[in-house]
Formats: structure tokens, sequence, C-alpha cells
């Protein structure tokens, strides 16, 4: 509903992403860099997914949640995970802390998957005289995904980069991000096997990637308490 | 690592750079994506030598209120929607007679008389409910074609769609919230250019010719009898004038009463001596032009060959009388024959047929009836129909209000057995005689299908005859079936007189947009800062802490103390 809205809904989904690296030491040790990086490679993840989804999935005629299909879904969104560990690990970084490190990287990933996801939809669909909700909302989940993606990072760093973890909370660790993997898995069974609308699922997700935050930055805490 | 920086600075530069490119690129992508689309029909315009009458605009792009508004509320940047069975007729004449300004008007009418709604499709209808519906009908519709609007006025057809709609709007308006940019609601938006005039309206005329049993002592042309009807209408809307019983029902009689001619003509031992020219008309609204221009082109030995003519005006919603009007006294010896003759076979089939005298005004420019533009030429002619008084210019020619549900095809069929049964008494000289040609079980029978295929398809057909192109399938369908029933086809194409001009664009597609206002901006775009406003001081105090936030405020003293 004109460009105001649009205005409007841009600063709600790419707005927390730019006072994130502004707010957070991120700026002052300047990981411009890691985060251009690591969206550079979600885009390559995005493009292999892309790949296999084509090749494997079958289109389906009506909206409905076949197992068998989301099954598939999930496999291919663990190419997710791998490109995550690719950024982590791989990339050569520049000397930053690894607290710092998973930020950045976080912080790249979900930008570009609010770039490639939700610019489009909102160019085409926010400018328009009809006045609906649906891009307030995606900004919200826009910012769901944001936590979400640093607190996969945060795991992610945890699993990979970091070698000695408290041997009882490296389940917790694997569980909590086998979980934040698998979340758009579980949001597409919400929307289609359970029939929730975009509100509810929207606040699922916010509420979901705030206690996912809550915990990684505990779990965070607790594996950086022996090295200090 | 300064130079590093600058590099990397100017990289950044330019991808801004490109990417705003790349938005001014995409920027003009113009997409409509509205909630609801709905058909509408715009009000005619056309003016009378030069004079403007019906809505001059087409385009609209306003908010939409309803009836409902304040007194005194400021309704020109307003479009007003109004279902027709809630019309407020004093409301319409003060806006439109005394041209208060206003954004647009949409009137919604019921689906009763949408041709394009199957349901209860062929069946003749007779409730008092509607009765009055069509009266109100009648003279909005009057009212708007005899009005000059400056702004659009569009009709539509109630359905779900526009109901929801205009039921938020009442309820909006109720309240006292009517919507304007600040408070929100709908926005009507038509995209439309400027209508422009229609360059050369054709009028087409179809006469078919069945020729009569001409024995090799007659050297002599054989009499000719016509029967002529105008196939045109006029209307409000002309996407939506489709006239069933004006004159839908006297195109109907003619060809049936040309099929069965036709059938009787086929043997030469049944042919008559009387020649049978059958004319389809257009141009019946405007003073019957078409038929002026028609007979002056026919051949004047033809003209004069002419015996009488009998001219079919409405005759599908009658009950027990039909009207014989003529232009010569009724002592005249022909129109005492011609109307004995049809006097005694209505009273075989059971109903009257009176007389109306109407004498012709050669100085008045107004033809109220198509059998004048005979009389003026000194031909006999009559209309029979089923109307008592002359209809005046423009009214009674087959606006919206004429729909299906209103013509009885039982009329019809008796008007056909009326008309048939006179002729071929006169015809074979049988007058005075009690004898029924087409009798119910013969061969020769009506036939009732074939009346309410035709019927059917009439009422589905918008004729306003500007809009008609020379080749319209209509025309053509109309030559054909002519074609079918007589031995020789002439369609005849002419321009409609000078006095008219009419204006294009009579089918639009309306976008209601349900918009917010720029309130609900303003408000969004405050929680929006004051969200990412927390948002940072949150991040900055979780992170580097709180003295770091408030060191944020007081960094240009600190930069003093530096340099002093």
């Amino acid at each position: 509903m004109t460009v105001f809205h649009f205005f409007n809904c841009a600063i709600l989904t790419f707005g927390p992403h730019a006072v994130y690296y502004s707010a957070t030491p991120l700026s002052e040790y300047d990981t411009l860099g890691t985060s251009v990086k690591a969206a550079l490679v979600y885009l390559g993840t995005a493009l292999v997914k892309l790949v296999c989804l084509a090749t494997f999935l079958k289109v389906s005629e009506n909206d409905s949640f076949d197992p068998y299909q989301e099954l598939l879904k999930a496999l291919i969104g663990f190419i997710d995970v791998a490109g995550l560990y690719f950024a982590l690990t791989q990339l050569t970084h520049r000397n930053i802390s690894q607290n710092h490190k998973f930020q950045a990287v976080g912080l790249g990933w979900a930008f570009a998957d609010s770039v490639l996801h939700r610019l489009a939809p909102l160019w085409v669909g926010a400018r328009g005289l009809e006045f609906t909700w649906d891009y307030v909302l995606q900004g919200i989940e826009a910012n769901a995904n944001l936590v979400l993606s640093i607190s996969l990072a945060a795991l992610g760093s945890l699993i990979w980069l970091r070698k000695n973890k408290p041997r009882t909370l490296i389940p917790i660790i694997y569980a909590c991000a086998g979980i934040v993997a698998t979340m758009p898995s579980i949001t597409s069974y919400l929307r289609r096997g359970l029939g929730w609308h975009l509100p509810k699922v929207v606040g699922f997700e916010l509420f979901t990637s705030l206690v996912m935050a809550f915990i990684s930055c505990q779990l965070f805490a607790a594996c950086q308490r022996p090295s200090s | 690592m300064a130079p590093r920086k600058a590099g990397e600075r100017d990289m950044l530069e330019s991808f801004y750079s490109v990417i705003a490119l790349v938005f001014i690129l995409v920027a003009c992508v113009e997409l409509c994506d509205a909630a609801t689309v709905v058909d509408v029909y715009r009000l005619i315009q056309y003016d009378i030598s030069g004079v403007p009458f019906g809505s001059r605009l087409a385009a609209l792009n306003h908010h939409a209120g309803s009836l409902q508004f304040a007194p005194g509320a400021d309704l020109s940047r307003t479009v007003v929607i109004i279902p027709v069975r809630e019309l407020n007729m004093s409301f319409v004449k003060e806006y439109i007679v005394q041209r208060q300004p206003l954004g647009g008007l949409l009137f919604l009418l019921p689906q009763m008389f949408n041709f394009d709604n199957r349901d209860g499709m062929g069946i003749y209808h007779q409730n008092h409910g509607k009765e009055l519906l069509r009266n109100v009908m009648v003279e909005l519709e009057q009212l708007l074609i005899h009005a000059n609007i400056p702004y659009p006025v569009y009709f539509a057809f109630e359905d779900s769609d526009i109901d929801a709609v205009l039921a938020d709007i009442n309820k909006n308006d109720a309240i006292g919230q009517p919507a304007t940019a600040t408070t929100g609601g709908f926005k009507l938006v038509v995209s439309a250019p400027e209508p422009k005039k229609l360059a050369l309206p054709t009028i087409t005329n179809i006469q078919g010719w069945l020729p009569g049993l001409k024995s090799d002592g007659d050297a002599s042309q054989l009499p000719t009898i016509a029967i002529v009807a105008s196939y045109d209408t006029f209307g409000a809307a002309p996407a939506l004038s489709v006239g069933s019983d004006s004159n839908g029902s006297g195109i109907v009689a003619l060809l049936e009463i040309a099929r069965l001619f036709s059938l009787l003509y086929s043997n030469p031992k049944t042919r008559g001596r009387y020649n049978l020219l059958f004319g389809l008309t257009s141009g019946g609204p405007y003073n019957y032009n078409g038929t002026q221009k028609w007979l002056r082109s026919l051949d004047q030995r033809l003209r004069e060959s002419i015996d009488y003519a009998i001219c079919l005006n409405s005759i599908g919603s009658w009950d027990n009388e039909l009207w014989i009007h003529v232009s010569k006294p009724p002592e005249n010896a022909y129109i005492k024959q011609i109307f004995e003759g049809f006097s005694n076979v209505a009273e075989e089939l059971g109903f009257k047929v009176g007389l109306k005298h109407k004498k012709i005004n050669i100085s008045n420019p107004r033809v109220a009836w198509e059998h004048e533009q005979f009389s003026r030429l000194r031909v006999t002619a009559a209309t029979l129909s089923e109307l008592f008084t002359a209809p005046e210019l423009m009214e009674r020619t087959g606006g919206f209000v004429d729909s299906r549900h209103f013509v009885n095809e039982t009329a019809i069929i008796r008007s056909i057995k009326l008309v048939a049964e006179s002729l071929a008494r006169h015809v074979y000289g049988h007058q005075g005689k009690n004898i029924q040609i087409f009798s119910d079980k013969s061969s020769l029978a009506v036939n009732p299908s074939y009346i309410q295929l035709w019927l059917d398809l009439l009422s589905r057909t918008p004729r306003v005859a500007p809009f008609l192109s020379k080749n319209d399938p209509l025309v053509m369908a109309l030559k054909k079936e002519l074609e079918d029933h007589t031995a020789e086809v002439n369609v005849q194409h002419e321009l409609l007189d000078g006095m008219f001009t009419f204006y294009d664009l009579t089918k639009a597609r309306l976008n209601i947009y349900q918009v917010a206002s720029v309130t609900f901006d303003l408000l969004l775009l405050l929680v929006l800062g004051s969200y990412l406003i927390v948002l940072f001081s949150f991040l900055v105090i979780t992170t580097r802490g709180l003295d770091e936030l408030f060191s944020l405020f007081r960094r240009p003293p600190s930069r003093k103390v530096k340099t002093a």
C-alpha cells in the first residue's frame, strides 16, 4: 500500500540487521567482510538446494502436508547446515575472536536469507494500493529468522570450532542445533498440516527463536567458563 | 590499513549504486492486485446537436461512500455506492439535477436484470414487488439519460463481494468515519482513457423480399405488403440495453411471420398474389432515422406498390388488449379495411384490438411511431403495439429495465397469430370468413421454441446502434435468418443522423482496494522507529555494557577534550 508502507516494511525487515551490526562490537572490529562472505555462501547454498529440490521433489496438486515430501525437504534443508559449516570453518577470516565470528556469520546468513526470500515479494506487493498485514508479519518473521540464524551459528561454532566442551553439554548442544536446523520443516508442518494462519505461525517462530537464543546463550556461556 | 579501507569503501559505493539502479528499473513494474474486481457498465455519453448529455468522464479514482453520509459532508472526492433497491430518489435528484459536486456514482442493480445470469432465464415473473422496483428504475433511467453529469456514473450487479464491501462502508459511515486519505477505507479505481467520439456510427437496415405469384397475364407490379420492426435499443447503460420487449418481441414476431409465410410461398400452389417485404430497421430510438433512410432508398415503383405496412413495436407483455396506431383518419377506407380484418381475427382469438389515431405534424421532427415515416411518404401504414400512448424521445427504447423476465411468450404468440392470420386472409382473399390458416395442430403452427430461442438470444445481446459495427454478429445472424426464409435479402448501411453524437467506452473493470490511512502509516513508522531504538539500546547494553550507551551521547565533548 503505497511506497510509505513499503518503506515501513523494509525497515522492519532489514533494519534489525543494520542495528545489530552497529550496536554490537562487530562494527568496531570491522567484521563486514565476514558477513558479506557468509551471505555469498548462503547464496551458493540456496542454489544447490534449489537444484536438489527441483530434481528430487514432486509438484503436489493440493497444499496438504505430505510426510515423505516434507522429509525430503528436511534432508535437503541440512544442506543449509553444511553451508554454515563451510562458512564457519573454511573461510579464511582475519583474526577475530570466536565470539564475534559466529555473530558475523549468523548476521550475514540472515541478511542474505531476508533479501532472497522477502525483498522481491515486498517490492512487488507492498507498493500496491491494497493493504494487507502480510508484509508486516513477514518483517516480524525476518526478525525471528535473524535470532534463529545467530543461535544456529553459535551452536555450530560450539560444535565445530570449540574443541574442549564439557561432556554433559554435548548432547544438549546437538539437540538444540537439530531443532533449530529443522525449524523450516516445523513451520511448514504447522502451516499446512495443522492449518495455522500466518499470524499464529509468526508468533510461534518468534517465541521459539527467543527461547532458542536464550538456551544457546546459556550453552555458549557454559562452554566458555572452563577456558576462562 | 587506510588505503584498504578506502578501497573497500569504493567497492561499497559502487555496490550501492548498482542496487539503486536495479531498484529504479524494477520501479517500472506496476502491478495491480486488488482484492475485488467487478465488471461495471458506464452510463451513456452522447450529444444532441452539441448539447451534452450523460456522464462525461470515465476514469475513477476516489474513496467509496454510501448513502449514510453525514448531511452537508463534502462528497466531491467520494464515489457514492447506491443499491437501486434502497434508492432515495430525492438524493439522486438533488445531486444530479442541481449539479452538486460528487466524485462519482455507482449504482448496484439486482441480479434479476443481469442477462448473463442463467437462473430464472426464460421465466415470466409477475410480481408486485418487482413492479415497484421496475418503476423506480424506469424513473432513474429517464433522469440519468436527460441529465448532463460531469462525473463518472457506473452500473454494476449486486454480488457477494460488492455487498460485503458496501456493508463495511455502511458500518464506517454510520460510525461517522467516512473514507478519506487520512482515515482509510475503500478506494474505487477505474483506469480508463478519455472517452472519444464514435467517428462514423452506422445503422444497418436488413430487408427480405418474398415475391408473390405472378400469373402470365399480369404485366403490372404485384401489390406488396410490408412488415417492419426496428431492432436496435437505447438505454442508460448501453452495454446492458437488451430491450427484450422493445423491440425484441417485434423482431421475434417478424422472424416467425417470415418463416410461416415462407412455408406457404415455397409452394407455387399456395403462393399468394401479394409480394411480402420484411424490414428489420435500425435507428429506432432516434426518430426512426433508419426507417426513413430505408424507405428513401427503395425504388419508387416498389414504394408505390406497397398496399399497406404493419410495424411491430413492443408486443411482448400485454394481457388482453392491443392497439393499432394510425396517422390517417379512421374513416379512411383502407384503414377501416385493415382494422376490421384485425379485429375479426382478434375476436376469434379472444382479445381486443383498439384503434388509435395520431395526426402527424410535418414541422415537428419528432417521429413517435414507425408508421409515421411511411405516412410521410404517403404509404398507408399502422403500428401494432401494446402501448396506448406514444412514447417520448428515448422513452421505452429497451433500457436496462427491459429484461427477459418481463416478457410473456404467450403474448408474442398471440400477436403473431393475429398478424399472420389477418395478413393471410387479406392475401388470399378470405376476409370475413372463419378460416384458421395457422391453427395450432397444423404444419403451419406458430413454433413456441423458435420464439423462445430467438427471444433468449436477443435478451442477451445489447443492441445500441452506434456500438454495432457493420459486421456485428447479431446483424449477420438476422441477415442469415431472413435469407433462410425469404428469396432476396438486402443489407443497407447508412450513417446515423448528424444530430446525435456518441462516445465510446461502455464497459470497464472496477478495482476495489482496501486502503489504510496515512495516520496508520505514520503510527507504524513511529512504532518501528521506537522498536529499532530499543533494540539498539538493548544490544549495546548487553554486549558492551551500560557505560557504552551513555558514552555514545557523550562522544562530542570527549573529542574536544582529546584535541585540547
